[in-house]
């Protein structure tokens, strides 16, 4: 340690590099009065040398008043011991703003900030603790950060959705079902599944084309959607013409209920199919499983009940909900 | 030379003192409450500490590091496995979302939180057996284990480690807090706790 040469002499050229360094500087007295600051923190603070010097930091700024700037800086000017306070969890603790810019809270520069005290014997010699306070501005970064999120945020949405119905794909429902399972067991509440299937739905694409095909498709992908719209509810294409539901806090009771209501919504679109042996219109067959949070099922297994549910309700004549307990018909 | 186990008893007290204050400075920063404890202490190899590390299924680690200057010069690195201190900084936030990978922004977010911890238990410890240190501030360092332990030196070393237990509402995380000493720190670490033992006598 070698905190003399350091301090004294100033060169004479030092107040103008401290004028053009590109961050706030101010350095308090051991009575968090302001001894110094530099023209970049006047410039984006809009104030006044005379304004800020020779004042209590409080004084100048009230609002920092109980603050945890003031609790970090308090500890550090006791402890001695540099102190960081990071964007992340002190967004703006300075109102400070980009020169030229409205002056609105929520212009606040994002400001990464320093709190240095003097250490021991440094301030045995300088009669006093004295304290530097070093503001960075760390707006673009945030803005950087941010985008960068987003524009993951948005690939990841995409991997996961179905092209055509704009449902989840695959990739969700297998990304999805393990976690609503053991979210299930841990909390101990219900968890529903059902698949749908389009009736003669291979007939229906041979009789009006693929394009009527999609078209429906996205008509009854649109039903699930609207039925199923709780914020934890996953709707997914799990192949071709088939669609699954899965249904967190939702009993199987509940959940043939839901699977019988987008049944009705179905029929009510009145699409015509004339090729259909269960009725004049596009209609769908469910399967219904339910998950027992005490059992060790796995999500495999509970969509293999849903399926060899919904193989019992095309097998009993399609356009019904049948249920991995036995069947009840629409 | 190794410090017996009444004088890493003693140091666990100590230590216990300093996680507490750091304890409290981070339920403010928090707003929730945040219980900190120091279970052992111990002078083990930095080889054992990787070990350890790796068999919690962490190769990858995120430190926080400062440097400590006085009777003894200390580096001080603070050591969580990254899936851990991701959970850390998400809990500090109080952000829903989970985080993937730690930016720049969590990185900063984690100086800071490792910052309050080693400038508490270091002050805790200089208050109690009568020590004065000049701090520096934090770096934040990625990478395996060995590298973060092993910047210069071997992995036989040995080192004075913490465990340090977080308790952030229902959430556990486990972090080592390990101070880096050479022969002459060691020594004198052993002098100051020696005599503060006799001082209780």
């Amino acid at each position: 340690m070698n905190p003399l040469p350091d301090l004294n002499p100033c060169p004479i050229w030092s107040s103008w590099a401290l004028a053009h360094l590109p961050v706030g500087l101010l350095v308090l007295d051991s009575q968090t009065r302001v001894v110094f600051v530099n023209k970049w923190f006047l410039q984006h603070a809009g104030l006044m040398t005379e304004q800020v010097v020779n004042k209590p930091l409080f004084e100048v700024f009230p609002q920092l008043t109980d603050s945890k700037l003031e609790f970090f800086l308090n500890q550090s000017m006791t402890l001695g011991f540099p102190t960081v306070l990071s964007q992340t969890l002190h967004p703006s603790p300075f109102p400070l703003y980009q020169p030229g810019v409205q002056r609105t809270q929520d212009k606040f520069l994002r400001q990464s900030i320093r709190i240095i005290p003097v250490s021991g014997e440094a301030a045995l010699s300088l009669g006093q603790r004295y304290t530097l306070i070093q503001i960075s501005d760390v707006t673009q970064s945030v803005i950087r950060e941010r985008l960068l999120k987003a524009q993951a945020d948005k690939l990841k949405g995409m991997a996961n959705l179905d092209v055509l119905t704009s449902l989840g794909n695959r990739r969700l429902l297998d990304e999805s079902l393990p976690l609503a399972v053991r979210s299930a067991v841990k909390i101990g509440r219900p968890l529903s599944v059902i698949m749908f299937d389009i009736d003669f739905f291979k007939q229906f694409n041979d009789n009006y084309g693929h394009l009527a095909g999609d078209d429906c498709l996205q008509q009854v992908a649109q039903v699930l959607r609207d039925v199923c719209r709780r914020p934890h509810d996953v709707v997914a294409r799990f192949g071709g013409e088939e669609l699954v539901a899965v249904l967190p806090e939702t009993s199987g009771k509940d959940a043939v209920q839901l699977a019988e209501a987008v049944l009705k919504g179905v029929q009510n679109l009145k699409i015509p199919h004339a090729d259909s042996a269960a009725a004049v219109w596009v209609t769908l067959s469910a399967g219904v499983a339910a998950f027992d949070p005490c059992s060790a099922a796995t999500s495999a297994d509970l969509v293999g009940a849903a399926d060899r549910a919904l193989y019992a309700a095309k097998h009993q004549g399609r356009n019904r909900v049948c249920t991995a307990w036995g069947s009840t018909p629409t | 030379m190794n410090l017996t186990e009444i004088e890493l008893d003693a140091l666990t007290e100590v230590f216990n003192v300093g996680v507490g204050q750091a304890a409290s400075a981070l339920s403010q920063l928090a707003n929730a409450t945040v219980r900190l404890s120091v279970p052992k202490v111990e002078m083990i190899s930095k080889q054992n500490i990787s070990n350890e590390l790796t068999s919690q299924g962490a190769d990858r680690i995120c430190a926080v590091r400062q440097d400590f200057t006085g009777v003894l010069n200390t580096e001080a690195v603070l050591m969580f496995p990254v899936q851990q201190s991701l959970q850390l900084v998400q809990l500090m936030v109080g952000d829903e979302v989970p985080l993937e990978q730690l930016g720049e922004m969590e990185q900063e977010a984690l100086a800071e939180i490792g910052n309050i911890l080693l400038n508490s238990v270091v002050s805790g410890m200089a208050d109690v057996l009568k020590m004065q240190f000049d701090g520096s501030l934090p770096t934040v360092e990625l990478g395996p284990v060995a590298d973060v332990l092993c910047g210069n030196g071997q992995m036989q070393e040995k080192v004075l480690s913490l465990q340090i237990d977080f308790a952030i509402d229902a959430l556990q995380i486990q972090g080592f807090l390990v101070f880096l000493l050479d022969v002459e720190s060691i020594d004198s670490l052993k002098t100051t706790v020696r005599a503060f033992l006799k001082d209780l006598e």
